[in-house]
């Protein structure tokens, strides 16, 4: 147990000292949190020449058929319905189609309609936005308008007509389970995360593992320390480091986020993210910690069998091709329309993949208790095992030089002492 | 103190490394472990310090099962290599506090040995900054600053200028004057020939020869004087047949049996100006190329 203390707080304290890694963090830091800040920076540039001048709208109503007339009521008809549905414009009328076309291509005008007669509309604008709704607005605004014209031919009163069409249906959806739309992109960033600092940290202790035996510090290490104590205190320093790291980054975003709450109001994603509920937030944290540790224990037992970095990708391209395979059956079944497929719950038990797919099958659909502590519980003894093998491996692995140790020979000499 | 290694067994899949090898290496002396490369060495070695479990056979310190941690044992492997890039004395606390030091103790010692060693003025340098003697001088340290019982040194003096050499010689004898058990392994014999009172050597795995390195050399038939004198070649000329004539100035005769000596010394001395005359010994060397070499061992 010293050993494994003595261990793990040098290799902790190399991670703190390591410059690459503290300045990652940091910028990573920086980064979150000017991305947290920026609606409030943005809103307050905007806010202040907005007042009063709105952009400006035009519309032109052309006669249909072409050689009927348009009367002043009709436009000014028009005019009114659509100042009335784009209240954050100043709708004016153009005299003609030139003109609207003209001042919308140099700037002076946002955007603007051509109506002929209520039947049909171009819709000019000069850079269209992927959020530009307008069009569909306007076309509501039509009907609208035919639908109380029709009602008013036939003899329907005004007032009649118009709370027929006005009418607002009220509508809720209330899920009982998981409300998939607002979990998915926690689920999405969890995975994501655990994706990214798997692959990274992983790659780190196969290579802290390696180097160390290219030094040849391996020498006097395997003969001062027992393989067990290394290997945990090596992989579980990396997982402190990657937590710590996590923690800082998203610890920023969120109290940045509360600070800037105000102003992410509108932003579903955003909101859904840092409103993720508490026992979801204890799963992620657990699964996210034994998901690290069986994996970076399979990535210090494979650096332990090259004698050069170079060897180090080979080495570790089974492990890498594992996760990532896990990686995408659960990044398919996350985005399918049914998250709780079966594959998924096969998965959610299999140890190298039941950190994603539990996860995700907890997160976006009801999972019976039984089967999370299931889960869990292999997920658990799983690293354990993977742990004591991997000590082992380390410890025949380590002292093999020359050409890169092949597997099925290292297994062999596994057991034998 | 005693350590005994009692009839290892070892073997690498098809290959056996070590033969039922076996020796005794007592506190306050130092032990000689020879052989080729290859002959298992760098093994037995690691058997003791039970990095590998021997097929067979037993490491008892003071009678007792060896233990692997508990056994304080210091090492310095032939292959050498610290951490390069880490802080000279971060790493030698680190090592000595796996070897069971407190820190604070692990501290102290190492500081002092980096001063014993005229090694202070780096000791907040990272490692891959020394030149590569001074990076020896670091690694020694690991194998002595939690003062162990047993240490091992494997090629202590390859890559030392001489005056490294002889500050090492130094602390060597300070181990051994400690009470230590110093189990040296080497090529270069005339270290061993310096140090050593006891050796063993192997070949392919089996102990060829063992015992202490005097009675080995007495063992040698006492039949060949070596003679150094002006009048040389006049010796030589007298006992022509039986001699062979040596470095300048000296000649080596071959007695017709071992009792004749004191008779051939007498009469040598009486009749000729002779500056010495000795019975010869063989050097370590001889008796390694002898017992290492030998047709076995170029099969290796």
């Amino acid at each position: 147990m010293k050993q494994f203390k003595t261990v793990f707080s040098f290799e902790f304290k190399g991670y703190l000292k390591n410059k690459v890694f503290v300045g990652v963090t940091l910028f990573l830091v920086a980064v979150i949190a000017i991305v947290m800040f920026f609606p409030r920076i943005t809103s307050g540039k905007t806010e202040d020449p907005g007042v009063g001048e709105a952009p400006v709208m035009l519309i032109c109503v052309l006669p249909d058929p072409p050689d009927s007339v348009v009367t002043e009521a009709q436009a000014d008809g028009a005019e009114t319905l659509f100042g009335a549905e784009f209240a954050e414009y100043s709708v004016t009328r153009a005299t003609s189609e030139e003109e609207l076309k003209n001042l919308v291509g140099s700037g002076e005008a946002e955007c603007g309609f051509v109506l002929h007669g209520f039947s049909s509309f171009e819709y000019y604008v000069k850079d269209l936005s992927m959020y530009d709704q307008n069009g569909m607005r306007a076309e509501n605004v039509i009907r609208e308008f035919s639908y109380v014209s029709a009602l008013l031919n036939a003899g329907v009163s005004p007032e009649n007509a118009g709370a027929l069409v006005g009418s607002e249906i009220k509508g809720e959806t209330v899920a009982l389970g998981k409300d998939q739309s607002q979990n998915f992109f926690y689920t999405y960033i969890m995975i994501f995360a655990l994706y990214m600092v798997i692959l990274m940290y992983g790659q780190m202790v196969a290579t802290s593992v390696a180097s160390e035996k290219s030094s040849r510090a391996m020498e006097l290490l395997v003969t001062s320390v027992d393989p067990v104590s290394m290997m945990f205190g090596k992989v579980l320093s990396a997982c402190l480091a990657g937590l710590s790291q996590l923690v800082l980054i998203f610890g920023t975003a969120a109290v940045c986020y509360n600070f800037n709450s105000e102003y992410w109001q509108d932003n579903f994603i955003i909101g859904s993210i840092f409103n993720i509920p508490g026992g979801l937030l204890v799963y992620m944290f657990v699964f996210f910690i034994l998901g690290f540790l069986i994996y970076a224990f399979m990535y210090g037992a494979m650096g332990s069998t090259v004698s050069k970095l170079e060897d180090i990708n080979t080495a570790v391209m089974p492990v890498t091709m594992m996760f990532i395979i896990a990686f995408f059956v659960v990044m398919y079944s996350l985005t399918s329309s049914n998250p709780d497929n079966m594959i998924l719950t096969v998965c959610s038990f299999i140890p190298f993949t039941s950190p994603m797919a539990m996860f995700t099958r907890i997160a976006m659909s009801e999972v019976p208790p039984a089967q999370i502590a299931l889960s869990i519980f292999i997920l658990a003894a799983s690293v354990a095992g993977v742990g004591f093998v991997s000590a082992r491996i380390y410890r025949v692995g380590v002292l093999m030089y020359g050409t890169r140790v092949r597997l099925p020979a290292l297994l062999k000499n596994l057991f034998k002492g | 103190m005693i350590i005994e290694v009692n009839n290892v067994n070892k073997s690498f899949g098809a290959k056996k490394v070590l033969r039922g090898i076996s020796f005794k290496a007592e506190g306050g002396k130092a032990f000689g472990l020879l052989g080729r490369n290859g002959a298992g060495k760098t093994t037995t070695i690691r058997i003791i310090m039970n990095v590998f479990r021997p097929d067979s056979g037993e490491v008892l310190l003071d009678g007792d099962p060896i233990e692997r941690f508990g056994a304080r044992i210091g090492y310095l492997p032939e292959e050498r290599g610290l951490y390069p890039k880490k802080v000279i004395i971060e790493q030698l606390v680190y090592f000595a506090m796996l070897n069971g030091m407190e820190k604070k103790d692990a501290v102290s010692s190492c500081d002092k040995w980096l001063g014993r060693l005229g090694m202070s003025e780096y000791r907040d340098k990272k490692l891959e900054t020394l030149s590569k003697g001074n990076q020896q001088k670091i690694q020694l340290i690991t194998a002595v600053a939690h003062d162990p019982r047993i240490v091992i040194l494997d090629e202590p003096f390859s890559g030392l200028d001489p005056v490294n050499a002889l500050l090492l010689k130094d602390v060597v004898r300070e181990l051994i004057s400690s009470g230590k058990i110093v189990l040296f392994s080497s090529h270069q014999m005339n270290y061993i020939e310096e140090f050593c009172d006891d050796i063993a050597i192997i070949r392919n795995g089996e102990i060829a020869l063992c015992g202490p390195l005097d009675g080995i050399k007495r063992s040698y038939p006492r039949d060949r004087l070596v003679i150094r004198s002006k009048d040389y070649e006049r010796i030589a000329y007298e006992f022509r047949g039986t001699t062979t004539l040596g470095k300048s100035g000296e000649v080596m005769l071959t007695l017709p049996s071992p009792e004749d000596k004191n008779t051939v010394m007498k009469n040598v001395t009486e009749k000729y100006d002779v500056d010495e005359i000795k019975v010869f010994e063989p050097t370590l060397n001889d008796i390694f190329v002898e017992y290492a070499g030998g047709k076995r061992g170029e099969n290796e």
